[in-house]
């Protein structure tokens, strides 16, 4: 247990990191607005992959789920952002809850095929739904309200990020309060040993879909948040690529720790965008040697890195 | 010294050099320059446009243009809108331009209709992409704008019946719905409309089953590359050329394509925006220069919309005298006609959209032994026919 100006203090890391940012990257803004959802969506993967220790590849689903229904929402209902956000989220926990039904009863790699399946499944309904989704030319024509009838969405970007900043930072003071809680607690007990808690009464199934459902609910949030800030909708938000990505900075940053989804995300996109202006055609080699070199050499990720040397530092054994 | 008369003393120094130095106008390019597309795109964007400026120099004297390019592999709207308003708001791009996929087209709109950045499709064909900005521009081509006149012509060869046959994806199904309505109006009947998955590699049950319908023509578009010359190959496998069910393409048959499919290509008949073989001295001269620059290039129709396209963004450049004035430039280039590589284009004053002339081509071989798409008829100033609802 971390004693209390510690904790608030990593309450603060966010929107401080988010001020630095904005100090670095000033005419920047439509990027770390990215930046930022994406942090959101690896936060709701790490509850899957790192804490309830299940792998998957279909993350993606849950987060275009709520991109559609977001846009779909401002097109058709109401161009009000708050209230989309929540239809987003809705989205994506109902796809989520609804799979994982059936999802949690598969292990292993039983599992992380079924999870690609799925988000195959959705993604192929999206695309022949072209009448209602727009299918390969995307969802587009919608137009967001002002936040809170006060903050105008402007082309640079400038409400984009701090909408999106805000929404991470409260996604995250939640996730970490849920973590340190019995429920937080027997999810990651289970990863560890779920023969175990099982013997012991814990109920494996129900908490697992719980978790999964809730993970899915944060993914449709970030959906929903890229959907009003970028104003369309494309079928890349559903694919598996996208899914594979996503883990890819998850795994980067250090799975199990909520501070390795922030930290993978940022690293991952910072390093993709300087190498990605820097040479256009052959940028994505050296994303791949640099991945390798942090499996090679860090397999828990840069979070596992920082806490070896800060271990170092003050002499304790690393955690 | 004192900080403030050094910053006046550089503040002069400025001054006095400003007119010795050429007018930078900066234009950001973004396109799939790594990854699957950049053979069939990103390379032809970056040739088209570097063959432009080898072949015109800068736009004016004074004037000098420098293109940033952005990779941006697939359809992702959040980046496209990222890149674009990075290039906008951090590198002062004047101009935008490239744009390979309809959403990433869509997704940038926004950034340039509110920051008034004057952009260059040079490929995103759905219709609807130009209408999203006031400063769009186009210079590639619309899928109803080529498969109209195609179907024209399908119908003026005397074929009554046809099955399409596409790939199942929003260019595949704008090319079956415009096809399928020019051909059922000018008096035609449509069998059957198939669509393919994208991901298909075995075209054989599907053209044994277009063989029992008995068409008088098949109808066909297919994405680029692998995809096009299985389903060609299919074609003659299956004896559909001897069954005497005739062909009828779009861009199946494009150069960046056509070496590689073989003497199975010979004596298809397709209708598109530009053949490598178009007779004229521009074409002649953009050949020469783009074989001088890029020895390996095939002259293909994105390197074409891309030459173009480059063209429109030094008019709107000259227009102004190299300055902001997004209303000045694309004022400028509304209405403007010139003779392109592929022949005589304009850029329709009120759609910016392209207008071109399609072109009815069949592959033969010339007096090398290359397979070239040889013109022999023309539709002429053909608008977007997507548009016009």
């Amino acid at each position: 247990m971390t004693s209390f100006p510690t904790r608030i203090l990593g309450d603060l890391a966010v929107p401080l990191a988010g001020l630095i940012l904005l100090a670095l990257y000033p005419s920047q803004q439509a990027f770390l607005a990215q930046i930022a959802i994406t942090a959101i969506l690896v936060l709701s993967l790490d509850l899957v992959v790192g804490f309830a220790g299940l792998a998957t590849l279909g993350h993606a689903a849950m987060f275009g789920a709520g991109a559609y229904a977001a846009g779909l929402y401002a097109l058709h209902v109401w161009s009000e952002p708050l209230t989309g956000l929540i239809a987003g989220a809705l989205a994506g926990a109902v796809v989520a809850g609804a799979t994982a039904l059936m999802l949690m009863r598969a292990h292993g790699l039983t599992f992380l095929m079924m999870t690609v399946a799925i988000s195959q499944v959705l993604y192929e309904i999206v695309s022949k739904a072209r009448d209602v989704t727009g299918g390969d030319d995307g969802l587009f024509g919608f137009t967001m309200q002002p936040v809170l009838g006060v903050w105008e969405f402007d082309f640079f970007g400038k409400l984009a990020f701090w909408y999106s900043l805000a929404v991470l930072w409260i996604v995250f003071v939640l996730l970490r309060r849920l973590m340190v809680t019995p429920f937080g607690q027997t999810v990651r007990a289970i990863r560890d040993d779920a023969g175990r808690v099982g013997s012991l009464g814990g109920r494996v199934y129900r908490h697992r879909v719980v978790v999964y459902t809730l993970s899915g609910g944060i993914a449709g949030l970030a959906g929903a948040l890229s959907a009003q800030t970028v104003q369309v909708v494309g079928l890349s938000s559903l694919s598996v690529t996208y899914s594979a990505e996503i883990l890819v900075m998850l795994v980067l940053g250090g799975t199990g720790r909520l501070w390795g989804a922030l930290v993978g995300t940022l690293v991952f996109t910072v390093i993709h965008h300087y190498a990605a202006s820097i040479d256009p055609v052959r940028w994505m080699l050296f994303i791949g040697l640099i991945l390798v070199v942090i499996v090679l050499f860090l397999p828990g990720g840069l979070t596992r890195g920082i806490a070896l040397i800060h271990a170092w530092l003050t002499g304790r054994r690393a955690p | 010294m004192s900080f403030g008369t050094v910053l006046r003393a550089g503040a002069v120094a400025l001054a006095m050099t400003a007119p010795a130095m050429a007018e930078t106008v900066k234009v950001g390019v973004i396109g799939p320059f790594s990854g699957p597309f950049s053979g069939s795109f990103g390379e032809p964007f970056r040739q088209g446009v570097e063959t432009y400026v080898a072949m015109n120099g800068q736009p004016a004297d004074g004037i000098e243009v420098e293109f940033i390019w952005r990779d941006l592999q697939k359809p992702d709207p959040g980046q496209a809108r990222a890149l674009a308003q990075e290039l906008v708001a951090k590198d002062g791009v004047q101009y935008l331009a490239g744009f390979v996929f309809t959403p990433n087209a869509i997704a940038a709109a926004g950034i340039s209709q509110q920051a008034k950045i004057p952009t260059v499709i040079f490929n995103a064909s759905a219709s609807a992409v130009v209408s999203q900005s006031e400063y769009y521009v186009r210079t590639s081509n619309t899928l109803a704008q080529v498969s109209v006149p195609t179907a024209q012509d399908a119908l003026d060869k005397g074929y009554k019946t046809v099955v399409t046959a596409v790939s199942d994806y929003a260019p595949g199904v704008d090319a079956e719905t415009n096809f399928a309505k020019a051909f059922t109006e000018g008096g035609g009947e449509v069998l059957e409309s198939i669509r393919m998955p994208l991901s298909t590699t075995d075209f054989g049950p599907y053209l044994q089953s277009i063989q029992l319908k008995k068409p008088d023509a098949l109808f066909v578009f297919l994405p680029y590359g692998p995809p096009t010359y299985s389903f060609v190959n299919a074609y003659r496998d299956n004896g559909l050329d001897k069954a005497g069910i005739a062909f009828v393409g779009t861009s199946e048959t494009q150069e960046v394509d056509l070496q590689s499919l073989g003497d199975a290509a010979l004596g298809l008949e397709t209708g598109y925006f530009y053949s490598a073989a178009h007779e004229s001295p521009e074409n002649d001269a953009f050949k020469a220069k783009l074989k001088e620059l890029y020895p390996n290039a095939e002259p293909n129709p994105a390197t074409v919309a891309a030459f173009d396209g480059t063209h429109a963004l030094y008019e709107m450049i000259r227009a102004t005298g190299g300055k902001t004035d997004p209303d000045a430039a694309i004022a400028a280039i509304k209405g403007k006609s010139w003779e392109s590589p592929r022949g005589p284009i304009t850029i329709d004053a009120d759609t910016r959209d392209i207008v071109q002339n399609v072109y009815i081509r069949k592959v033969e071989k010339d007096a090398d032994g290359r397979l070239v798409n040889r013109e022999y008829k023309t539709y002429e100033a053909q608008p977007d026919f997507g548009a016009q609802k």
